[in-house]
């Protein structure tokens, strides 16, 4: 999996390609962290170019999600579709998450 | 053939090759040069040589002519009494130890034309003087050619040698001077003043001339002959020109005639006597034209250089002979311990790293090479002691999880039919585990006696973990489930649990349902659960709508709300885990809903039994045999029309 971050204004834009199962989900939950550790709050995950997330995947965002929660920050997601939007969906992770259908509605939003 | 010799065996091969090379290059140099060196000073040597005895010839035959010419030119000129002429020819023989007898010679006509023969002779025999006339008729002088030939050309000469019989009766040379008397104004001739010597005296001059061992000096006259020469036989016997003859030898010929017209020369020429080659210096005596050369035999004079070849090709080959062990040793003591290490390496290749390394004192590359394969045996040692040891414990862990793996398996329920006792229903299962423990699960149990609880869940991630959080899941849901509350309030329950503390973020995606054994009623919660597939008698199976809560264990305070949907009879529900699919074949490609739709489909109408086996037979087919990381789960649960219990009144509790 191809993990690459860029900030716009305080917001931490995450682009997420390949597959994001029990192999790749932790190098993505360290760099993550990694981040939360220097103090970032708001994460974007732009998810459009992911094909594939398994349960280790889900298990990696939630652990950042409540680090995030813990600090009063924020994880939101965009670009979700195929059936990686399909997982989201019956996992719940919809009715938990805020997901935007692209990138700058997001950013838009969190402005 | 090289390729398999030994290091040390090409070492000695190169460098006693290229050692000998180099040593035969200034061996033959060395030869080359002394020779020429030699040569030039045996030149040097020859000339000096000859020029010496030749002078020393000369001088003698100077000595000799000036006695004649002294007494011809007295004679001449002043007169002369017989009496007083014949102590002054003794005293001139006896004073000169050069001359061996001499002779005033008168022309027998004299120059009154009457006088008789008369030649006073006085010459030396066994030491003793003795006086001759040789005008005597038995020998006749005027008849020889020591008188004849200066009287022809008017000049004195010397006359080749010969055997003067009757008179010296030896062999000698004679000088001769003719002398003459003034008759009126007639210069007339008037005899002959001769002196001799002897042949024997030049051989002692001659023989004398040794160099080294079988050189030797010879004379010949001014026509070949041999004067002088140590074979005694040739002497007034043979010409140089007889034994070009004999010899059939062109050269020496011309040798010959180069000596004859007073010429000196250094050639080869082969020894007459002992027939080796020599050089000969030759050299003529101005005097009287003969010519005195010396031999000088090549062999013995090169038989320095030789002996001194010899010497150098012995220390050569003593040397090259050092160098061979000197190369040896060396060659040993990089070879052996190679050798050495090449054997403890095979040792090691098989296993035993505990074989005895050659010990290497140096420092050298063979030093440093000793060295690093200690320093690899027991790095390989260390490495494989640890590997063992991971090994182990990789192994304990493996047989930890394949315990882990068993444990998961048998807390399901896997007896089929579970009640057999319960025609009402049916209910069937099947779980195919990863390689990896996997955290897929179900479980199905009676509340009461009508109220049938069921449960698929999968919990995230895999391993030992999602095993344990397996088991803690299904046995809380069991425990909750058995207080009577809705689906929907047993996810809810389970949910607090499972969240609180949950620092690993760990969840399950659980669906529970429960079954009305009596009227069919399903009611269920979906905790983030694929949703099942209703399949009804008369409609194409479908999946259950309006699930979709969120996975258990991932919020504390998640509520779950519990739906119902009613079955008919023969009417089921086919559950299943994301194992099924996202089941993948070679290519990557998921199994998916819509294959699992239309295989449910096709199967529909069968025992569920069936069912399953023929689904679980098409996944194995769709993926034909690529690995799957996930387990794959299905349960499928039947509610059946029941005559017995319809009639024994439960339709009120329907109603």
């Amino acid at each position: 999996m191809e993990i690459t971050t860029r900030k716009e204004k305080q917001v931490i834009v995450v682009s997420l390609q390949g597959r994001l199962d029990a192999v790749t989900a932790p190098e993505l939950e360290r760099r993550l962290s990694a981040l939360i550790v220097q103090g970032e709050l708001f994460f974007l995950l732009n998810m459009n170019g992911l094909e594939y997330i398994s349960s280790a995947g889900l298990r990696g965002i939630l652990a950042t999600a409540k680090k995030l929660k813990e600090k009063q920050g924020k994880i939101v997601f965009a670009g979700l579709k195929g059936t990686v939007e399909e997982v989201f969906k019956i996992s719940g992770f919809l009715s938990i998450f805020t997901a935007f259908d692209s990138e700058e509605a997001a950013l838009r939003t969190m402005e | 053939m090289l390729r398999n010799r030994g290091i040390a065996f090409k070492l000695i091969l190169f460098f006693t090759l290229s050692s000998g090379l180099i040593l035969l290059l200034i061996f033959g140099f060395n030869y080359r040069f002394s020779r020429l060196l030699f040569e030039k000073k045996m030149a040097d040597d020859a000339e000096n040589l000859v020029h010496a005895k030749v002078n020393r010839i000369e001088s003698s035959l100077l000595a000799v002519q000036k006695v004649p010419d002294t007494l011809a030119s007295l004679l001449e000129n002043s007169p002369y009494r017989k009496e007083e002429l014949l102590p002054l020819l003794r005293a001139l023989v006896n004073n000169n130890p050069d001359i061996y007898g001499a002779a005033i010679a008168f022309e027998p006509s004299g120059v009154d034309g009457k006088s008789p023969p008369f030649a006073p002779y006085f010459f030396k025999q066994q030491g003793e003087l003795k006086y001759a006339d040789l005008g005597k008729a038995s020998y006749r002088y005027d008849h020889w050619d020591w008188y004849q030939l200066p009287k022809e050309i008017n000049h004195s000469a010397w006359s080749e040698p010969y055997y003067d019989d009757g008179g010296g009766n030896i062999l000698m040379a004679t000088y001769s001077v003719p002398f003459y008397r003034m008759s009126g104004s007639n210069r007339q001739f008037a005899g002959i003043v001769t002196a001799d010597i002897n042949l024997d005296w030049l051989q002692e001059v001659v023989s004398s001339i040794k160099v080294l061992e079988t050189g030797y000096g010879f004379l010949i006259s001014k026509n070949g002959t041999f004067l002088t020469h140590p074979l005694r036989e040739l002497i007034m016997n043979e010409t140089l020109f007889g034994i070009a003859e004999a010899r059939n030898d062109a050269r020496l010929r011309e040798i010959g005639r180069k000596m004859i017209r007073g010429e000196s020369g250094f050639v080869p020429f082969r020894s007459i006597v002992s027939q080796e080659p020599c050089w000969m210096y030759y050299m003529p005596v101005p005097a009287n034209g003969w010519t005195l050369a010396v031999l000088f035999p090549q062999n013995e004079f090169t038989a320095d250089i030789a002996r001194l070849s010899r010497m150098i090709i012995i220390l050569g080959i003593a040397g090259l002979l050092l160098l061979s062990i000197a190369v040896a040793f060396i060659a040993r003591s990089i070879t052996n311990p190679l050798a050495a290490m090449a054997q403890a390496s095979k040792a090691i290749a098989t296993g035993n790293l505990d074989v005895e390394l050659p010990a290497c004192a140096s420092n050298d590359e063979v030093g440093k090479l000793a060295e690093a394969f200690r320093y690899m045996k027991e790095s390989l040692k260390e490495y494989i002691t640890q590997l063992t040891e991971t090994t182990a414990s990789k192994e304990r862990i493996e047989s930890e999880l394949k315990i882990a793996h068993d444990i998961q398996v048998s807390i399901l329920p896997k007896i089929f039919p579970p009640f057999p006792d319960r025609p009402e229903f049916d209910i069937y299962a099947v779980i195919e585990p990863a390689r990896e423990v996997g955290g897929d699960f179900y479980d199905f149990f009676f509340i009461d006696d009508k109220n049938f609880c069921f449960v698929i869940g999968d919990v995230s991630g895999k391993g030992v973990p999602a095993a344990l959080f397996m088991a803690v899941t299904k046995t809380l849901i069991k425990a909750t489930a058995q207080r009577g509350i809705d689906p929907g309030e047993i996810l809810t329950n389970v949910n607090r649990e499972l969240s609180q503390g949950n620092d690993s973020c760990m969840f399950a995606t659980i669906f529970c349902g429960m079954l009305n054994t009596e009227t069919g009623a399903l009611s269920f919660a979906n905790g983030g659960h694929n949703s099942p597939l209703i399949v009804r008698r008369d409609k194409e199976p479908e999946f259950l709508a309006g699930t979709g809560g969120l996975v258990v264990g991932a919020m504390e305070d998640a509520a779950y709300a519990t739906q119902t949907v009613p079955l008919e009879p023969d009417e089921s529900l086919f559950l299943y885990t994301d194992g099924v699919t996202e089941a993948m074949d070679a290519r990557g490609e998921f199994y998916s809903d819509e294959r699992l739709n239309q295989q449910v489909a096709q199967h529909r109408g069968n025992p569920i039994r069936q069912i399953i086996e023929g689904i679980m037979e098409n996944i194995a087919s769709f993926s034909r045999g690529a690995l799957q990381s996930d387990d794959i789960t299905i349960m499928m649960i039947q509610f059946k029309k029941n005559e017995e219990r319809t009639a024994s009144g439960i339709t009120d509790v329907r109603a």
